[in-house]
């Protein structure tokens, strides 16, 4: 036995899926060479092949030395510290290859060795199978690649999680980059949702850009999310704001209803009748004359006739010299009309009553109306072509919408979010989720379905809007769930994984975890991922940047991997600034800015300029009227 | 904009629209500049310089408004 190099050592203690190993007496601890190629013995994550007649037993090693000593031989052992624990994960068979699980233990005595190239190539080659992509190279041996199986990474959801400058966008762009190949995968499906605007660039042309600036020399186009495709929990919060008393909401409720049925029987919808309409069917209404009609119910006042109810006749509208109104208000352009204020004077027979109404909605109808005129709710609000008017009727359906967000013509599309107002970017990422998951859950039988072409949504940024009590978390968490039956896969992307919902985290069937050096976060991701690999999980903090260890359905075994870093074209919009450059007087510098340069005089006019335009882009960047199409790739050292 | 690609430690590309007076560079991190109103002397001395990087610190640098495309 001990003349076969890859001999580690005996198995000593089995205790179901973790198993101990004692190394043999001639074993050396470092570097060990087998048939030319270099390994290293007891490394924390290297794997270990135990054979079983005709099968051969694969596991990770989690632990090395005096720690791994079982218990109760802490006292004998003097010397006890050449141990390991490992975690078995799968076997292999000499047909049909490797398979995760085990369906047979190890028994004391039984041989452990190191696992060669020539191992993990039967475990991890699959060359040219469209089935797997490539995402970096194991760390241990860097001439096997690390592959991903699509549909589990797809289907069973995923996680990307490290600490800022751990190189996760990098990972993200660089996934996206293969999945994206239009030779392997024509009809690919990935929809970005991007709050910071990191993608656009990196992926340029590989995806359809959707934001609220759109800047369409680059063909980008304008982002709308109508209201009106909302529910009720999701539009009140960026509306009205939260309706506590039932009474209103009720209220509220049946005039919304009343407006879509109105609507519906101005235009027909195919799929909906009066009868089945509810406050949540999404038919467009007009939300101007919903706005309109309360405010006047609220806040007009009223001349008193005697015993006459109060309706639009008796308005006290203020009136100019010449008797004509102010201001009787524009309910497209949410202008309200200008009412006298209440008097009740002894002498005067005029006497202007407050509106008499039993609702008590007045400060939420009044939210509504500051944003239906703030024109950072306009994607939203004002939605361009799809703005219902006064009767309903809009110009555009919610067909085009899915057309533009799952079915362009290019694999990716990325949601822009970065121009939103912050408070209410979680309630826009549900409702965006919310209706690409009704259309894809609904058309589960037809070819635009997500059974038949699979969509993957990736998150960026999760952490930012999936907290437990947060709106978007509802919505992700019904993906989490179901997603896997009609087609929905998402992918999560954070840097503190601590908070996000656990039930989200803990559906992710594949993490990729990069280095991440907070315990909370770190104690986040050990919980939820499927695999019981303490050991490997103890190595977050000292990954390098762009290394991963990736865990779960999408791989055949953890593996320590170096993720491909994508050409520099490909990298994300997120890389830091350099606070020294590189370079020097006499030679130039890498790029134009830092401190340790001479200054460049200051124009703070045009910084202002474009805090205001709420747009980063220079008006004054020379763009081509052609987008450009495929740039040739950058290569390093060009000359 | 078209960009020819220069030899030089730091710009890999440099680029020039006459009609915008626009320079564009790109460093060889990748990352793509453009400055504004620059004479068409200057690109063309630039061209020539025997160090585009150290022209473009001595000469461009300070006097040109420049963006980040």
């Amino acid at each position: 036995m001990s003349s076969d190099p890859t001999f580690l050592g005996t198995v000593e203690d089995v205790s179901g899926a973790s198993i101990r190993v004692k190394l043999a007496q001639g074993t050396v601890s470092g570097l060990s060479f087998i048939e030319g190629q270099s390994y290293r013995v007891g490394q924390v994550g290297g794997f270990v092949r135990i054979p079983l007649g005709f099968v051969n037993l694969y596991g990770v090693i989690s632990q090395v030395g005096a720690s791994a000593v079982p218990e109760r031989l802490v006292e004998i052992e003097q010397h006890g510290n050449r141990w390991m624990t490992i975690q078995l994960v799968g076997e292999g068979h000499p047909v049909s290859g490797f398979e995760r699980g085990i369906s047979q233990f190890p028994t004391v005595g039984d041989s452990a060795h190191i696992v060669t190239e020539f191992d993990l190539r039967t475990i991890y080659g699959r060359p040219n199978d469209r089935r797997f992509v490539q995402v970096g190279r194991l760390a241990s041996a860097s001439s096997i690649p690390a592959l991903v199986e699509i549909d589990k990474l797809v289907t069973r959801h995923s996680a990307v999680v490290g600490t800022t400058g751990s190189g996760k966008s990098t990972t993200v762009a660089g996934i996206l980059t293969a999945l994206s190949d239009g030779g392997n995968y024509p009809s690919a499906r990935i929809l970005v949702i991007d709050i910071h605007g990191e993608y656009g660039k990196a992926l340029a042309d590989r995806a359809a850009i959707f934001r609220i600036n759109p800047d369409a020399n680059k063909g980008e186009h304008p982002l709308y999310i109508p209201y009106w495709a909302m529910t009720l929990d999701e539009l009140l919060p960026v509306t009205f704001g939260p309706i506590e008393n039932g009474g209103d909401r009720g209220a509220v409720i049946d005039r919304i209803t009343e407006l879509k049925l109105a609507a519906l029987q101005q235009t027909q919808r195919p799929g909906v009748s009066p009868d089945t309409l509810s406050v949540d069917t999404p038919v467009p209404f007009c939300i101007h004359k919903l706005w309109f009609d309360l405010h006047c119910e609220m806040r007009a006042t009223h001349y008193e006739k005697q015993g006459q109810p109060q309706t639009r006749q008796t308005w006290a509208l203020e009136k100019d010299a010449n008797g004509k109104p102010v201001q009787t208000g524009d309910v497209l352009r949410g202008i309200p009309p200008r009412f006298l204020p209440a008097k009740d004077n002894k002498d005067d027979p005029e006497k202007i009553r407050l509106s008499r109404s039993n609702l008590g909605v007045g400060r939420s109808v009044d939210a509504l109306g500051s944003k239906l005129r703030d024109p950072r709710f306009d994607f939203l609000l004002r939605p361009g072509p799809y703005l219902p008017d006064e009767n309903g009727a809009v110009n555009q359906d919610l067909d085009t919408l899915l057309a533009g967000w799952l079915g362009d013509t290019r694999p990716i599309t990325i949601l822009d979010l970065s121009g939103s107002p912050p408070m209410i970017q979680s309630e826009l990422v549900g409702s965006v989720l919310r209706i690409v998951y009704d259309a894809l859950f609904w058309a589960r039988n037809i070819p635009e379905g997500g059974r038949e072409r699979p969509l993957l949504i990736v998150l960026e940024e999760a952490h930012a809007y999936l907290d437990p009590k947060q709106i978007a978390s509802v919505a992700v968490r019904r993906i989490a769930k179901e997603g896997r039956k009609y087609g929905i896969g998402m992918m999560l992307v954070s840097q503190r994984p601590a908070e996000i919902d656990q039930t989200i985290l803990s559906q992710c069937g594949t993490i990729f975890a990069l280095r991440l050096s907070n315990s909370i976060d770190r104690n986040h991701i050990k919980s939820a991922a499927s695999d019981n690999l303490e050991g490997l999980f103890a190595m977050l903090p000292v990954l390098r940047t762009g290394e991963a260890v990736i865990v779960g359905e999408a791989v055949n075994l953890p593996v320590r991997t170096l993720i491909d870093r994508p050409s520099t074209r490909r990298r994300p919009d997120s890389t830091d600034p350099k606070v020294v450059v590189s370079g020097s007087e006499a030679q130039g510098y890498e790029s134009p800015g830092g401190w340790n340069q001479r200054r460049d005089p200051a124009d703070y006019a045009e910084a202002v300029e474009l805090w205001r335009r709420q747009n980063p882009r220079s008006n004054r960047v020379h763009t081509d009227m052609h987008p450009k199409t495929d740039m040739p790739e950058v290569k390093g050292g060009e000359e | 904009m078209k960009r020819q690609s220069i030899s030089s430690s730091n710009i890999a590309e440099v680029g020039y629209d006459e009609n915008s007076r626009v320079l564009e560079v790109q460093f060889t991190s990748g990352i793509v500049y453009q400055y504004f109103d620059v004479p068409p002397q200057i690109y063309a001395e630039m061209m020539q310089a025997g160090s585009a990087g150290q022209y473009l610190n001595a000469n461009i640098k300070g006097n040109f408004r420049y963006a980040r495309v």
